[in-house]
């Protein structure tokens, strides 16, 4: 059956109900649509509203066109040009003013005031020849478009190069200490001395996996007196496969990485957690950086893919996406381009460069015309689902799926064609049924009778309104057709029988054409708008990756005026940010088999190019920002004029050299910040002096204590109580969420669990649903999780409190931590303290401590003393 | 109000001493308290402590409100057939509408006249269709504007339009805008306070109210019903109020003595200030919204004594009673997920129905709402705003529904010294698309943020080096309703 109708008829509703209306005054001087209205249109309209372009979907070369208008109405109401789009848009009454980035004459803002109001009378002239499609070299401005002069003048779009270590008066074995020394000399600031060592161990801890050091942790480091101890501390936890869990909740931040899609239908991504376990596994494999950004853009492309850079490309579409009728909705599309290029342009080179996708960038020296660039160089990505494991395997199994379907889909129909007569009739006895008589006689008319608003009800009833189940017309159809109907069927159920066994999926992208991409589910729905419906290529076409001889080409791109997907100017290219491109970089590097453009391989070439300025700097001011609390540039994903300007602009860019040269390894900056005295010094130190000149600490002269995030608070919580499993990895834990929450939530999947051993598991395997962060982390200021968010807020409000207070699973933790104790130290009440605070604080309680909370289990109970512990600002803080 | 844990208990039972910052601030805070109890006010009114986020900050210039409360009809209401009359229905039934028209869903059909009857109303001769017969009473204290103009036809993407100014996710709602602005006049309870339908969760669900990239304090919060309003308010049973007094104390005494190893943090200060507004929290948010005591008289206006209009009446009972308490932002929905076709406004399938029972479930609680802050005098300071994300199309689904159409949005704004019996903006002949005055939510924000004191353009926040605003870089004040 087919979906698509035709109006045969179309009646300008508008253009008929208002030319009755009675022209005002005529006391105007009568007003030559040729003479006095085309050439203005002509000259200051067409280049965007003719034939060429419509943007707003507005076409002012025919009357037709202006009384129809454009989307956000008609742009002429003939006889009053107060109510008039396009008189009060020329005439600057309504935003935005038009035309763009020019005014009109004030006599031609009257002339057209005067026409309108004279009932815009348009002569019959062959608009059509003067309107004719726009040279695209009206465009070659746009395009030739160069950077202002001087563009590269900012320190963050030069290459950075290691300036020599300062010389400083105190002899520093490590070159950061030299480095921020020379800068609290300059701004004479004193540092703090060394913390105490159980306070570096539990930093330590923290930072690197997120986890406190157990007693026996504690013991076998403080025992361990020999040279060397905090470097071997270090290691362990470097080689822990916790610390992957710890720093790709991180990268999962800037990834803007969630387990279902966000929007109404919240739809349920099944195998995203395989990107974030490629995510822990890469951190623990300490994969060098550039080599993990590539499999990220390009991951399918890359000459020795593997299923592990398969499911990095899960990056590409980590972001939320309404997965329903995007065919007809094809400007979603761009937004979500734009969400890929947001994460790359924050979460890589620290610029926003979406800001340059409606106009050049206000502040940084970002061209549209780069926006559509890179646009152009992922333009072709489309997101898939594909099989683990051997590559023939997978394309075997894709293509005989896409086979199958084919053809089931083909005897569906078919079906569909022998049901037609019976299936229309049980449809119209259900219309009687069920809807109004005046709709009944459109429906029982013949189509030639049946009035324009006859058939488009006649269409709506008989095509959406009443759903008849196959079952239904089995009763009514006769044995001929029921035996037709019944091969068929057989067939398809040979068919479905014959179908390969789905193995492991990942969700990745690769490329194909996107127009062809499956909508995800929801209806069909189709408006009288044929253009806002996409050409449907042919399902799966796309998706072959199959050995054999590509010839993939990507669907054209176009620079859009405004951002506007109505708006194509020229034809794109793919490229890079011209300001920070040196040299000229390929642009395309297609692989052998032709099967996807090698444009994201060019741009992840491009990005992880030694001369890029950026992205080293970019990932070492996040490893810097987590260790230290603050960045080097402390707007983590603004590098831009209008982010922090770095406090230590030197040492970022020493840092950044040295990151590349030791081969984009993450765990060795680990190593060299850890080992320097500047992480290693105390948090409680006081000096006035320092205080009154940076209060902020800006300059590092103490280290700064640093609230946990929520997750970590969890885990901690888990792991004092000695409950936390700390198995890795897999589908998606749900701990239970109270059900007045749930009840606020609109779609997608919560499959809440009871609370118990089964999800005391780490919190970075809690599903990540967008439209419902999880509470207990929420509140303790989980990151938006629909954009890249670099640092996240740190806010104190009374619910975090309410949550630690209150809360049952955090209640029941303390109490299996009393267990615990109890179990551990006895009935011995000192004992019983001392184990509290080893376990939750990595110390032993002072005199005063030791009384109090001595009193307090003496008046109340052990669980008064854990729940405490649990509450304590020293328990949920670094130190 | 036993349950209600007095500063000074708290001081006492801390020893008295709290360190630096916090100290000075909760003296400071002492002096002020004791003001507000000379004047009669209990503790649940007393005002916020100073290193609260929530502490009330002064508006760009006077304000005409203090507060607001929205009242959000999920799933669109039509605006044809209940406040934007249009005779040219009837003139052309049946006729086909030309042009690129976009459905929501299948195909668009031709256009519908409104089944519900208008009748004027008031001075101003306002035509209300019958759905609304109490609030026909109210139009000359009403200003209609009926000329907004949405960015798409999708329920959720609307409604992130409506709340935050932008159809994708990860932005802050309004409600987080105005009390990242203007902070909270009653610290014991959260600043933006959501009460949703009986039956379920908005469209959008609690992007509703999230906050964004805005810290997560100015995030609204669902409120249940009196006996446990918000989650994890109330300790789990088996911890007594006595057990919870202890360790709270303990818990005090702790964290000052860590507090006083970083003189001057004023994250640790405000951290031990959270845990006493919480424990506040835990009395005063359930009588905020414990509406037995209110006289049968009130309970009547709102329709508590009626099984169809009680559970929005006591929706609106409620914002009224948390209005009363300083709390800046109520938003109040009407209809909630379940069915989504009969349970919100999203009157696809049959429009009769569908909007006879909503309008009837808030006719009459709107209408006595709008009575009770107007008798009790606080009409003049609130804003009362009735929207939802979208209007419904001029056009028959089906002949018994009505598809989506952002093009012409009707809202209503009352209270705050709004001038009432206007109608602002006009849609066009048929409804489809706004004519005159055409709007966009921006302005429809730039507009309520004026009423609230507040300059839009000047209301950032610096999220990752670029000053974001509730309306992005648009904007333009309402004429009629700024006067």
């Amino acid at each position: 059956m087919s979906k698509r109708i035709v109006l045969g008829i179309f009646f300008s509703l508008i253009a008929v109900s208002f030319n009755k209306t009675v022209p005002r005054s005529n006391a105007q001087e009568p007003v030559s649509f040729t003479k006095d209205i085309l050439p203005v249109l002509e000259q200051n309209c067409w280049k965007c509203h003719g034939q060429a372009m419509q943007s707003s979907r507005l076409n002012l070369t025919t009357r037709e066109g202006a009384l129809q208008g454009g989307a956000r109405g008609s742009a002429i109401v003939p006889g009053r040009a107060e109510d008039s789009r396009l008189y009060r848009m020329i005439g600057g009454l309504d935003k935005p003013a038009m035309p763009m980035g020019g005014k009109l004459a004030p006599e031609q803002i009257l002339k057209i005031k005067n026409w309108i109001d004279q009932g815009a009378h348009w002569d019959a002239t062959d608009v059509a020849s003067k309107a004719a499609p726009a040279d695209v070299s009206q465009w070659a401005e746009l395009e030739n478009k160069q950077l202002p002069p001087g563009a590269r003048n900012y320190w963050a779009f030069k290459l950075p190069v290691q300036a020599p270590v300062p010389v400083v008066s105190r002899q520093f074995q490590n070159p950061i200490d030299r480095f921020l020394e020379k800068t609290r000399q300059d701004k004479g600031l004193k540092a703090a001395p060394k913390a105490d060592r159980l306070t570096l161990l539990r930093r330590a801890y923290m930072d690197l996996i997120g986890l406190p050091p157990s007693p026996a942790d504690t013991d076998a480091f403080m025992n361990d007196t020999a040279p060397g101890a905090w470097e071997r501390v270090i290691d362990k936890l470097l080689a822990s496969p916790h610390y992957g869990e710890r720093w790709g909740r991180h990268w999962l931040d800037v990834a803007r990485y969630g387990d279902s899609g966000g929007y109404q239908n919240d739809v349920d991504r099944p195998n995203f957690w395989r990107y974030r376990d490629y995510v822990i596994k890469s951190f623990n494999d300490d994969k060098p950086y550039n080599t993990f950004i590539k499999e990220q853009i390009a991951g399918d492309e890359i000459p020795n893919r593997t299923d592990d850079s398969l499911i990095a490309t899960g990056f590409m579409r980590a972001g939320p996406r309404v997965q329903n009728r995007e065919r007809d909705n094809p400007e979603r599309r761009f937004d979500y381009l734009d969400d890929v290029l947001g994460a790359i342009g924050k979460g890589m080179l620290g610029l926003t460069v979406q800001c340059a996708r409606c106009h050049d960038h206000k502040f940084d020296p970002i061209l549209q015309k780069d926006y559509y660039a890179m646009e152009a160089s992922i333009y072709g990505y489309v997101e898939l689902d594909y099989p683990l494991g051997p590559r023939e395997q997978a394309d075997a199994y894709m293509r005989t799926i896409t086979e199958i379907g084919e053809k089931v889909s083909a005897l569906r129909d078919k079906i569909e064609d022998i049901e037609k007569p019976y299936h229309d009739k049980l449809a119209l006895e259900e219309i009687r049924k069920k809807y109004p008589p005046e709709m009944v006689r459109a429906v029982e008319k013949p189509e030639s009778e049946r009035t324009p608003g006859e058939k488009l009800l006649a269409t709506q009833l008989l095509e959406s309104a009443v759903s008849i189940r196959s079952a239904a017309v089995d009763k009514v159809i006769p044995p001929e057709d029921a035996a037709k109907k019944k091969e068929l069927n057989d067939q398809i159920a040979a068919l479905n029988k014959a179908r390969p066994k789905a193995g492991a999926m990942a969700h990745i992208v690769t490329d194909g054409d996107w127009r062809a991409a499956a909508p995800g589910g929801g209806d069909f729905t189709k408006g009288a708008c044929p253009k806002c419906e996409l050409e449907y290529v042919g399902a799966g076409k796309f998706i072959e990756l199959g050995p054999g001889p590509g010839n993939y080409k990507v669907p054209s791109s176009h620079f859009l005026v405004r951002g506007d997907p109505d708006s194509k100017a020229y034809p794109t290219k793919p490229g890079f940010l011209s300001v920070i491109t040196y040299g000229n970089p390929p642009t395309e590097l297609p692989p052998a088999d032709r099967r996807t453009s090698g444009r994201r391989l060019a741009f992840a070439e491009w990005l992880t190019s030694r001369d890029n300025p950026l992205p080293a700097r970019v990932i070492v001011n996040r490893i810097w920002h987590h260790h230290f609390g603050r960045g080097i540039v402390s707007t983590l994903d603004n590098f831009g004029k209008m982010g922090e300007q770095p406090t230590h602009p030197e040492l970022l860019d020493w840092l950044a050299v040295e990151f590349v040269d030791r081969g984009w390894s993450i765990k060795q900056m680990h190593r060299l910040i850890m080992t320097s005295e500047a992480y290693q010094m105390a948090s409680d130190y006081m000096d006035a002096s320092s205080t009154a000149k940076d209060p902020d600490n800006k300059y590092l002269w103490r280290h700064n204590i640093q609230r946990l995030e929520g997750e970590i608070i969890r885990d901690s919580i888990m792991a004092v109580a000695g409950t936390l499993d700390l198995t890795m990895g897999g589908p998606p834990i749900f701990p239970h969420v109270d059900e007045v929450l749930l009840k606020s939530l609109d779609r997608g999947i919560w499959r809440n669990q009871e609370d118990g051993p089964k999800v005391w598991r780490r919190s970075v395997y809690i599903y990540a649903k967008r439209t419902l962060p999880f509470p207990l982390v929420h509140v303790f200021d989980l990151a938006d999780q629909s954009v890249s968010f670099g640092a996240r807020n740190v806010s104190t409000i009374p619910t975090q409190a309410l949550t630690l207070m209150n809360n049952e699973f955090v209640l029941r933790q303390a109490q299996l931590f009393a267990d615990r104790i109890k179990k551990e130290a006895g009935d011995d009440v000192a004992k019983q303290i001392d184990l509290g605070y080893r376990l939750a604080l990595t110390r032993v309680p002072t005199e005063k401590e030791l009384s109090l909370a001595s009193d307090l289990i003496g008046s109340g109970s052990l669980l008064d003393f854990t729940d405490v512990l649990l509450n304590l600002s020293e328990f949920v803080y670094v130190r | 109000m036993k349950t209600i844990w007095s500063r000074r208990d708290f001081l006492f039972q801390s020893g008295g001493g709290i360190a630096g910052v916090a100290l000075a601030q909760m003296l400071q805070h002492e002096g002020l308290l004791a003001g507000a109890r000379a004047a009669g006010a209990d503790a649940c009114s007393a005002p916020p402590i100073g290193s609260n986020p929530l502490s009330p900050k002064p508006p760009h210039f006077k304000p005409r409100a203090k507060a607001v409360i929205s009242l959000f009809m999920t799933g669109g209401p039509s605006h044809v057939d209940t406040f934007d009359y249009k005779p040219g229905l009837e003139k052309y039934a049946g006729q086909v509408l030309g042009g690129d028209v976009r459905v929501r869903q299948g195909w668009p059909g031709p256009i519908m006249p409104s089944i519900f009857k208008f009748k004027k109303y008031g001075q101003c001769g306002k035509d209300v269709s019958e759905l609304f017969p109490n609030l026909g009473t109210k139009v000359d204290e009403i200003a209609f504007i009926h000329s907004l103009q949405g960015r798409s036809n999708d329920h959720v993407q609307s409604t992130y339009e409506m709340q935050t100014g932008q159809i994708r996710m990860g932005f802050p709602s309004m409600g987080c805008w105005i009390t990242y602005g203007l902070g909270s006049e009653n610290a014991n309870l959260p600043g933006f306070i959501v009460l949703q339908d009986a039956r379920g969760g908005p469209l959008a669900g609690p992007n509703n109210w999230q906050s964004g990239f805005l810290p997560a304090t100015y995030q609204g919060t669902p409120f249940g019903g009196a006996d446990n309003p918000i989650v994890d308010l109330k300790p789990p049973a088996g911890v007594t109020p006595e057990q919870q007094r202890r360790r709270l104390d303990m818990l005090v005494r702790l964290n000052e003595m860590h507090a006083e190893r970083y003189p001057g943090s004023s994250e640790l200060a405000a951290r031990i200030s959270s845990y006493e507004l919480a424990y506040r929290m835990q009395g005063c948010a359930p009588e905020a919204v414990d509406i037995t005591n209110e006289s049968p008289a009130t309970k009547k206006l709102y329709g508590l004594d009626e099984k169809i209009t009680e559970p929005f009446g006591k929706q609106c009972l409620m914002a009224r009673r948390l209005v009363e308490r300083g709390v800046r932002f109520v938003q109040v929905f009407s209809g909630g997920l379940g069915n989504q076709n009969t349970e919100t406004w999203d009157a696809h399938l049959n429009i009769k129905e569908n909007h006879t029972l909503h309008a009837k479930e808030t006719d009459l609680p709107i209408t006595g709402l709008l009575t009770d802050l107007k008798a009790r005098g606080l009409l003049d300071s609130t804003l009362v705003i009735w929207h939802a994300e979208f209007g419904r199309m001029p056009l028959s689904q089906n002949g018994v529904g009505r598809d989506h159409n952002p093009g012409a949005v009707t809202v209503w704004m009352a209270g705050a010294g709004i001038k009432g019996g206007q109608s602002i903006g006009a849609s066009d002949e048929i409804g489809y698309k706004a004519e005159r005055q055409a709007m966009s939510y921006h302005d429809l924000h730039a507009t309520l943020l004026y009423l609230l004191g507040i300059e839009h353009t000047k209301l950032t926040y610096r999220f990752n080096g670029r000053d974001m605003r509730l309306t992005d870089v648009a904007g333009e004040l309402i004429p009629q309703i700024v006067g």
